[in-house]
This record gives C-alpha cells, sequence and structure tokens, in this order.
C-alpha cells in the first residue's frame, strides 16, 4: 500500500445532466491545481458514457462532479457505468447542491463524499488526495 | 502504483493488450510512462518492432492562435478520411505547485466517443521543451496500439518549441492575425523548424497581411527540398482542412521517421543534459555541504573565478556522491 | 483597481466645519484601536465617515439632477415608485404546464403584478422531453416543448394584460409559442408587452453556460432578427434584456458586472445601428436585468451609477435626444449566491437586505429568492414569504413614499461617484479589447470573471468575509429540519412525455416538412428573418427540439469558451 503518490494525482472535473452552472466547478479545479494534481477541466453537459470515456483514456483517480439542481440524480448510473468499464477503482465525489436524503442515496451507490456549499479548500484538497491514493492502491494489476 | 505492480505490469499482458489496440491499456501505459517507473523499458522493448507506422503530426504556435480547435477539425478531417487518430495534448504545469488545469481536450469534446479517436491530456511537469518529458515515449505507445496518424499539441510559442522538431514527422506552427505582434509572436526558430504554417481565422481581415509576413520570412529562409506552404484555415467552419490534411499526407510520405522517437539521439542527449542541470541545480541550492558553502563565498569575494567556481563544484557533487 | 476616495484637503464652507471635522478625526483616531482598511466587493475603500467636506466641488445638477432628466441618477421616471411601484415578477416554473398554470394564478391572486416564465434546464438545453433522463425533468422549471403547451400555461390568463417575462435564450421559442398563442385567441400582438430576458447571448456565452444553445455569430444572427421582426410586429414587447446577473453570479464584483453588461449593450447597440435600426427607437426597448447582492450600499451606488453612465453612454455614442430611449430599465433579483444552505431561515433577512437595495437603487421590476433556494426550487411557502417581503417593504416600511430617498447621502452620493469610475474603467478595457464581442470570443471577460471569483473564494475561505452559519456562527444542525426538494411526481413526466409524442404524431407532416424547410432556408440566406420562419413553424407544430435542432445545424452548436 502506498501512502503518498508517485506521480500528481490525476482528477476529471466535470458536470453531467442539464445544468451549464460552472463557476464552481472552476473553483475546485484551481484548489486542486494549486495543491499539485492535474485536473482535466471538460465542458458541462457530459453524458454518462462520455465521462467513462474520459476516465478510461485519461487514466484518472478520481472524478469530481459539480452539480447543481438535480443533476446529480444520475451519478448512480454513472457509478454502475464505471464499474461495468472495469473503473471500479476510480473515487467519485459530488459538489454543489444536494439535499440531505439524496446525499444518503448517492453514498450508498458508491459515492466517497459529497461536498455542500461552504465546504473549505482544506477539508476538499485533504479529501480529493486521500481518495487518490486510495484509487491508486485498488487499481487492477495489470 | 507500487513497484510490485510495476513488475507485475513488465511481465503481464499489458503491452499484448495495448498492441491488440484495447484503449484502458494504453491508458494504463501512458500513465507508466509518464511516471518513469521501473516498468518502462521493458514496456517499450516490447512494444518496439511494433513501431514505424503512424505518422506525428506536431502542432506549435502562439496561445490565441486557435491550436485546439484547429486540432479537433484535423481530427475530423483525418477521420473522414478513414483515418484513426490519438492526441497527447500537452498544457503547462504550475512551476510553483507542480498541479495544472489541462482544458485543450475542451474544444475536442466532440470526439469523445469515437473509438477511432485516443485523446490524452499531459501536463509538461517541469520539462521545459514545449512537451512532457515523456511525449515521445507516449507517441511510441501511440503508434504501437495502432493509430495511423498521431498529433502532438504544444504548450504555446517560444524558442523552445523546437524540441517537436525532433519529435513529429509534420511539423505545423499556427499563427492568427491580430495576435498582438502578428507574425513577431513566431520566433525565428520555429519558423526554421516548421512544415507547414497555418494562418488560422482566415475570415479576420488582417488574415493576407499575415499570410504575406510569413512568405516574406519564408524567402529568407535557407532552400531545401520541401517548399513550406502558407495555408489559411478557418478552424470554425472548417475551411481550409483539406488543403492542410493533403499537404501533411505529401509531408509525411517524403519524411516519415522509423523506428522509437524516445530513442532519437538529439533528444536523448538534451533530455540527459537537462536531468543532469537540475540535479546539480537542487543540491547546490538545497544541500548542506560546507565544501559547496565555501565556493559561495569565495566567488561572491572575487576569490575565484566562475569557471574555476563550477569545476569545484563539480568535484564536490561526485565526491559527496561517491561517499554519501 | 482600486478607488480612493481621499480626505478632503480643501477647506469647505466654513473652516469651522473643517476644524470639527479634523477635530473629529484626531478623536476617531485616537479611540479606534486598530482600523483595518474596508474595502467593497468592487474593492472600493470606504471610509468611517463621509460629510459635506467628501465632495466639495460636487454640482448637484450635473451629478444628481432631478428624476426623468438629465443625468438620470435619481431616478428614471418622474413619480418613480411613488407613482408606480416596482412590478413584482417572481419566476415561476415547475413541472407540467397545468401545474405551472395553477401556480400562477396563486401568485397573480396574492399580488403579483407581472409574470416571469422559467422553463425546465431540458428547454434551456433545447431538448424536448422525450430525449431526456426522466428523473431531471421538470425540476427546476416547466416543460414548455410547443405551442399547444404555452396555451396551457397561460390558459385563462389574459396575454393582453400582463407583463410577462419570458426566460427564453436565443432562438426565442418561448416568444414565438406565445405569440402563436396570442394569435389564436385573436389578441393584437400591439397589445402584448413583456421582455426577452434571456436575449443577450454574450452573457451566456460567457458566464451561464445553460442558456447558451447557438453559436456566437449564430445568436447574433438570430437576436437580430428577432428584434427587426419585433419592432415592426410586436412594438411593445422589450426584445433586449441585457443581463448582468449571470456575469455577477459567477464571480464578476458588482462593477465589474454593470461595466459588462454596459459594454454589452453598446455592442448590441452597434450591431442594431449597423442593421439599419434608428437608435432613437431600439433604444427605447433595451431593459436590463441585475443581480442584488447583500453588499447594500454597494448595490444602491451601482444602480444609480449604472443609470448616469447609460444616460450619458447613448447621448454621447448614438447621439441619442428621445428621452425615452435614454431610460436605464431594469429588473433585478435577489442574489441567490449570498444565500446559504445552513441555517436557512437566515436567508429571509438576506432577502429583505437585499431587496431593500434593489428598491432604493430604483429598480422596476423585482424577484425575490425564496429562502430555500439554495436547497431545492422554491417551495410554495418560501415563494409567499418572498412575496410578501416585498409588500412589507412597501406597505409597512413605506420605501416608496419617497422618490431616491438615499440621495444626498454623503456616503451615497460618494460611493455612486467611485463606483462610476470602476464602471467606466472596465467599459474603457472592453472598447480596448475591440468591443465586448471580441472580448468574450477572446476570452478576455471569462478570465476578468474567473480571478474576481477566486478572489471572493479567498475571502471567504480565510474568514475575511464572515458568511453567518457558515465561517463563522456555525451550529450543528438537524439536517431532518430542513425542507425537502420537491420534485414532479414521476407519472406527471411520464404524462408530460407521453402528450408530446400524441401531439408529434397528430400533426401534418406535410406542412411540418414545409414549414421546417422554410426555416432551414432562412438560417442560410442572409436576406431572410429567421424569426419569422420560426413563427410559420409553431404554426405547424414544430417544437422546440425541432426547431433548435435545424438552427444548430446551419448556425453552429453553441460550445462555450470554457477557459480553464
Amino acid at each position: 500500500m502506498i501512502e503518498v503518490l508517485l506521480a500528481p494525482a490525476r482528477v476529471l472535473v466535470t458536470k453531467i445532466g442539464l445544468d451549464g452552472h460552472d463557476r464552481g466547478s472552476r473553483i475546485i479545479a484551481a484548489y486542486l491545481r494549486d495543491a499539485g494534481m492535474e485536473v482535466i477541466y471538460t465542458n458541462p453537459w457530459q453524458a454518462i458514457d462520455a465521462v467513462v470515456a474520459l476516465a478510461l483514456e485519461e487514466d484518472v483517480d478520481v472524478i469530481g462532479i459539480s452539480s447543481l439542481a438535480t443533476d446529480h440524480l444520475l451519478v448512480p448510473k454513472l457509478m454502475v457505468a464505471l464499474d461495468a468499464a472495469g473503473l471500479g477503482h476510480v473515487r467519485v465525489v459530488v459538489g454543489g447542491i444536494v439535499p440531505d436524503e439524496d446525499e444518503a442515496d448517492l453514498l450508498s451507490a458508491g459515492v466517497s463524499k459529497v461536498f455542500h456549499p461552504g465546504a473549505v479548500r482544506e477539508e476538499i484538497v485533504s479529501v480529493v488526495e486521500q481518495l487518490a491514493i486510495a484509487a491508486n492502491n485498488e487499481r487492477p494489476v495489470d | 502504483m507500487s513497484a510490485v505492480q510495476d513488475q507485475a505490469a513488465e511481465k503481464s499482458g499489458l503491452a499484448v493488450r495495448l498492441l491488440a489496440g484495447q484503449t484502458a491499456a494504453l491508458a494504463r501505459a501512458i500513465s507508466i510512462v509518464d511516471r518513469d517507473g521501473q516498468a518502462v523499458s521493458a514496456l517499450l522493448k516490447a512494444i518496439e518492432p511494433h513501431l514505424g507506422r503512424a505518422i506525428v503530426v506536431g502542432f506549435t504556435g502562439p496561445p490565441g492562435a486557435g491550436k485546439s480547435t484547429l486540432v479537433n477539425a484535423f481530427i475530423a478531417e483525418m477521420r473522414g478520411r478513414g483515418k484513426t487518430v490519438a492526441v497527447a495534448a500537452v498544457d503547462p504545469s504550475s512551476p510553483i505547485t507542480g498541479g495544472a488545469v489541462l482544458g485543450d481536450r475542451i474544444r475536442m469534446a466532440e470526439h469523445t466517443m469515437d473509438p477511432g479517436v485516443f485523446i490524452r491530456s499531459l501536463a509538461s511537469r517541469g520539462h521545459l521543451g514545449g512537451l512532457s518529458a515523456s511525449a515521445a515515449r507516449v507517441a511510441d505507445l501511440m503508434d504501437a496500439a495502432g493509430f495511423d496518424v498521431i498529433v502532438l499539441e504544444t504548450v504555446g510559442a517560444g524558442q523552445s518549441e523546437v524540441e517537436m522538431a525532433e519529435m513529429a514527422d509534420v511539423r505545423i506552427v499556427v499563427s492568427a492575425p491580430g495576435l498582438g505582434d502578428d507574425v513577431q509572436a513566431i520566433k525565428a526558430g520555429i519558423l526554421e523548424i516548421a512544415d507547414i504554417l497555418v494562418v488560422n481565422k482566415s475570415d479576420l481581415p488582417l488574415a493576407k497581411r499575415t499570410v504575406g509576413q510569413l512568405q516574406a520570412m519564408l524567402a529568407l529562409r535557407a532552400p531545401g527540398d520541401w517548399k513550406v506552404p502558407v495555408l489559411t484555415t478557418n478552424a470554425v467552419d472548417r475551411t481550409g482542412l483539406c488543403d492542410l490534411a493533403d499537404a501533411v499526407d505529401r509531408r509525411a510520405a517524403a519524411r516519415k521517421m522509423k523506428g522509437p522517437r524516445n530513442a532519437l539521439g538529439g533528444r536523448t542527449r538534451r533530455l540527459l543534459a537537462q536531468s543532469v542541470a537540475k540535479y546539480a541545480e537542487h543540491r547546490v541550492l538545497n544541500e548542506a555541504n560546507a565544501t559547496i558553502d565555501a565556493v559561495v563565498a569565495d566567488l561572491q569575494q572575487a576569490e575565484i573565478g566562475l569557471d574555476d567556481a563550477i569545476e569545484k563544484i563539480l568535484m564536490q557533487l561526485c565526491e559527496s556522491q561517491k561517499n554519501g | 483597481m482600486m478607488n480612493n476616495i481621499d480626505k478632503p484637503t480643501s477647506p469647505t464652507g466654513s473652516d469651522t466645519q473643517q476644524a470639527a471635522f479634523d477635530a473629529w478625526q484626531q478623536n476617531y483616531d485616537a479611540l479606534i484601536g486598530e482600523d483595518a482598511p474596508v474595502k467593497n466587493r468592487s474593492g472600493i475603500e470606504v471610509q468611517p465617515l463621509y460629510w459635506p467636506g467628501s465632495d466639495p466641488d460636487g454640482d448637484y445638477g450635473d451629478k444628481l439632477g432631478f428624476p426623468g432628466a438629465d443625468p438620470m441618477t435619481r431616478g428614471i421616471y418622474p413619480t418613480m415608485h411613488r407613482g408606480r411601484t416596482w412590478s413584482q415578477r417572481q419566476l415561476i416554473g415547475l413541472g407540467r404546464p397545468v401545474d405551472f398554470n395553477a401556480r400562477i394564478k396563486k401568485i397573480l391572486a396574492s399580488g403579483a403584478s407581472a409574470l416571469s416564465i422559467i422553463p425546465c434546464n431540458s428547454v434551456y438545453r433545447g431538448i424536448d422531453c422525450d430525449e431526456v433522463e426522466p428523473e431531471i425533468l421538470g425540476t427546476c422549471g416547466t416543460i414548455i416543448n410547443t405551442e399547444e403547451d404555452m396555451d396551457i400555461c397561460l390558459a385563462d390568463i389574459p396575454i393582453d394584460e400582463i407583463s410577462i417575462g419570458l426566460n427564453d435564450p436565443s432562438p426565442f421559442t418561448m416568444l414565438a409559442q406565445m405569440l402563436v398563442v396570442a394569435e389564436k385567441r385573436g389578441i393584437d400582438w400591439k397589445k402584448v408587452t413583456g421582455t426577452s430576458n434571456q436575449s443577450d447571448y454574450i452573457s451566456h456565452f460567457v458566464a451561464n453556460h445553460m442558456f447558451y444553445r447557438l453559436s456566437l455569430q449564430g445568436a447574433r444572427r438570430v437576436q437580430l432578427d428577432t428584434a427587426a421582426y419585433l419592432a415592426e410586429h410586436v412594438p411593445n414587447w422589450n426584445a433586449f434584456s441585457i443581463v448582468g446577473q449571470h456575469m455577477q453570479q459567477a464571480g464578476a464584483t458588482p462593477a465589474q458586472a454593470m461595466g459588462l453588461t454596459l459594454s454589452t449593450a453598446i455592442q448590441y447597440a452597434e450591431d442594431c445601428k449597423a442593421r439599419g435600426m434608428d437608435p432613437e427607437k431600439f433604444l427605447e426597448r433595451f431593459t436590463f436585468f441585475f443581480d442584488i447582492s447583500i453588499s447594500f450600499f454597494e448595490e444602491v451606488a451601482k444602480f444609480r451609477a449604472g443609470r448616469r453612465i447609460w444616460n450619458n453612454l447613448v447621448t454621447e455614442r448614438f447621439g441619442v435626444t428621445n428621452p425615452r430611449a435614454k431610460r436605464f430599465k431594469f429588473h433585478a433579483q435577489t442574489s441567490g449566491c449570498d444565500l446559504t444552505r445552513q441555517q436557512p431561515l437566515n436567508n429571509i433577512a438576506r432577502v429583505t437586505v437585499q431587496a431593500m437595495a434593489g428598491i432604493l437603487g430604483g429598480l422596476q421590476s423585482m424577484h425575490t429568492d425564496g429562502y430555500d433556494e439554495v436547497l431545492s426550487t422554491p417551495t410554495e411557502d418560501s415563494a409567499k414569504i418572498a412575496v410578501s417581503t416585498q409588500n412589507i417593504l412597501k406597505h409597512e416600511a413605506h420605501l416608496c413614499d419617497v422618490i431616491d430617498p438615499l440621495g444626498g447621502s454623503y456616503y451615497v452620493e460618494s460611493l455612486t461617484d467611485a463606483m462610476e469610475a470602476e464602471i467606466l474603467d472596465v467599459i474603457a478595457q472592453i472598447d480596448a479589447e475591440g468591443g465586448m464581442f471580441k472580448a468574450v470570443e477572446s476570452g478576455f471577460v471569462q478570465q476578468l470573471i474567473g480571478a474576481s471569483a477566486l478572489e471572493f473564494q479567498d475571502q471567504v475561505d480565510s474568514g475575511e468575509q464572515i458568511v453567518v452559519g457558515v465561517n463563522a456562527f456555525a451550529e450543528d444542525e438537524d439536517a431532518s429540519a430542513r425542507p425537502t426538494l420537491k420534485r414532479p411526481p414521476k407519472e406527471h413526466m411520464e404524462q408530460q412525455v407521453e402528450r408530446l409524442k400524441q401531439n408529434k404524431a397528430a400533426r401534418d407532416t406535410d406542412a411540418l416538412t414545409q414549414a421546417l424547410e422554410g426555416l432551414r432556408k432562412a438560417a442560410q440566406s442572409e436576406d431572410t428573418n429567421i424569426f419569422a420562419a420560426e413563427i410559420d413553424a409553431v404554426r405547424a407544430g414544430a417544437t422546440l427540439g425541432e426547431i433548435v435542432k435545424v438552427l444548430r445545424d446551419e448556425l453552429g452548436f453553441g460550445q462555450p469558451l470554457v477557459v480553464a
């Protein structure tokens, strides 16, 4: 088990569903970059299949989904698709407006963490770093 | 990835799966070479016999020229001609934090679901050549995975873009009208290595003038066996892409390299020189070493000259390395 | 750029007044202890005290004047809110058209005088409901795909008597649908009033990608075609609503948001003029839409400065003399960005302060957020409180009795001047980039806004900017006590999708194909009005998705410039 990554963590920051507000995801991207991570940043409205394809090609450790409105309701579908594509080791976090009852559903679907408005930089960075390490440890041996 | 996992990759079917064209294998292999782990040499050996099929096309040019949008259009044109395309898009890492925001593929979103297109975002990770230290190896992996065309998209403008010259079969320099200093943005060094010059955003009124300026600069270049065309494109409505693709084909036919790009003499030498310099820099700046301190003091007092100081430092680094 | 409001150096009025000020200053300095400089969101430093000496040379006539006359600082109408209060224009949208219609009727009955229709996110993306993942349908707005949907939304609503705001980006399908509905009801289009609330495609490209459907050039073409069509056929409709809200919510400071919005307005005005339209006429149909943050005095100053700048700008740049064309009419919405998820009832207080700033800033139309904005689309209860808030401010706090009541305040006048300087600086920067269109094409504006967003976030992260309940005064909260998200029942959405399918099947396919062909040809040629062709398409039963698809094919898909 490694404790420290040998190369910068690679994090996909993206949005699924219909919403297009990206102030939050841009700030997160800046946080992660400033913490030494590599952020693959995409445009909004990615289909589930596209997120899987991106995660595969970019060999990411963590996926950060930014969600306003109800787009987070699609995340369980993403979790299933990631598993099916052999990307079960990739950690997923969701940030944005997520009602409490939905948070429980997301966590049981396999989402590692839900960040709400007001989450601070240190916490976000620290959580993502830990998740990247976990993802690397669980990456299937080729 | 741990050392154990690295060895496993060496022995396992990663290379086999990559050669069979499996996306996940290519993606994983790129991560491995990018991180420069122990598994690299075995992996590269395994793919070596399968290299030399792909054309490598490099795109460089100043920010604002619309490189990514042009690459996007170029991919579409290649796909239209039945070619598979792999892209390595490099963005700069922050020199302070080491992190990066890799956003080139935003402009190539239309190709995400196309199985005939593979796009990988790479961070320069401190490498100064315009690409990443791993870029040549990444290009080889993509070649071995069976892609017809490999696109290298570099960081921006500057003399450092010359690195692309050593790796690409076809070197394309992209500019756009009205970028402040117009062609000043394209330094002489890049102009020397360009196989094709593209003036993007051809709909802008100053496009003709930019073309003229580039042609004038080309006239000053020593003539070779290849006449560098100056093409105009509009990456948004796809004008000029057909001509660009044709020019790429013609140039590649004349120049295609065979064999591994990472073994190219000049590039390896430069990489080595940079690595040695970095090593020395790190030690001189950070190490607690009385001998080094003394040399610094002497140099400050002008007791010794710079050349002598350098020699003394190098000797010290070797000695303490041996003893340490 | 910081604007320092300097302490006056020249004696004003009487020397005794100056001496008294100096004495106060001395006492202040001695007693205050640690006194760090205070800057507002726009970066302007704010002094502890303002007095006549803060602006010794100020001229009432030059800077303020009287309401309804140059330079409009105090208000665009002579009577302002005392004569006619602002329109209560609450955003409404939920689920099926029939649900929406029920909600409208309730809101109108409770005192709202105008409507603002907000459709489902899928409509914003230009997709019909039968092509959307069912989980996310209808949760943020009403599904309006066809003329029939619009007809149901507005059942029993007198279109010719109520002002309707349509949150309807290019290519304005909702407007086309509404006009066809009006036509079928025998209503004269000349009687239809309202605003195309999201006709500002530049603001979408920059700061609210959700509304962005066609390429930048394509949206420009559609906007101008539509404006020209409306000027002729629906002359009382405001074709232009230039939106500062998106940019401020994306992180622009209030001064930047105002500056960028005015620059956009200049761009559109120039485009219209190049098209051969008369500024004296089309500027009358320019309206604005702003965010109101909780930085109370800053927002009041922002709006007053905006009024003054616009008045001067249209006179200088477009030679306008028609007073109606100089009016800075604006709708404003209290900012959801200031509201918190933690201790949500606090948001009622926040919205009240924001609303006050808007009222005292002289707006013409307002939407107040529900306190649960950060948790879901507003529940009926929270929407009621939002409207009541406006009524309390109007009737109990008597905020409408006096026009521009903060006018003459030493601070507010000083701050209005300082905001004006910041705003003009932003406009100058955009001018230097070649105008707003070029400035957004190159990413200049996006970078500006991104930098401000990051700066504000840093201030919150560091605790420099306190947010009650979030980074200070926080409490452990019982999550189950929070209001739950209201979503339309699954069966309702299924019904809506079914209804659309039936609707599509029942159409005259020949007429439809012909109409869509006409739309395609209009987009391909330069001389045929796209909006006119769109109305024909709606008459033939074309859906939102079908219309948007044709226009995307011909004019380009809107892929906003995302600056990483």
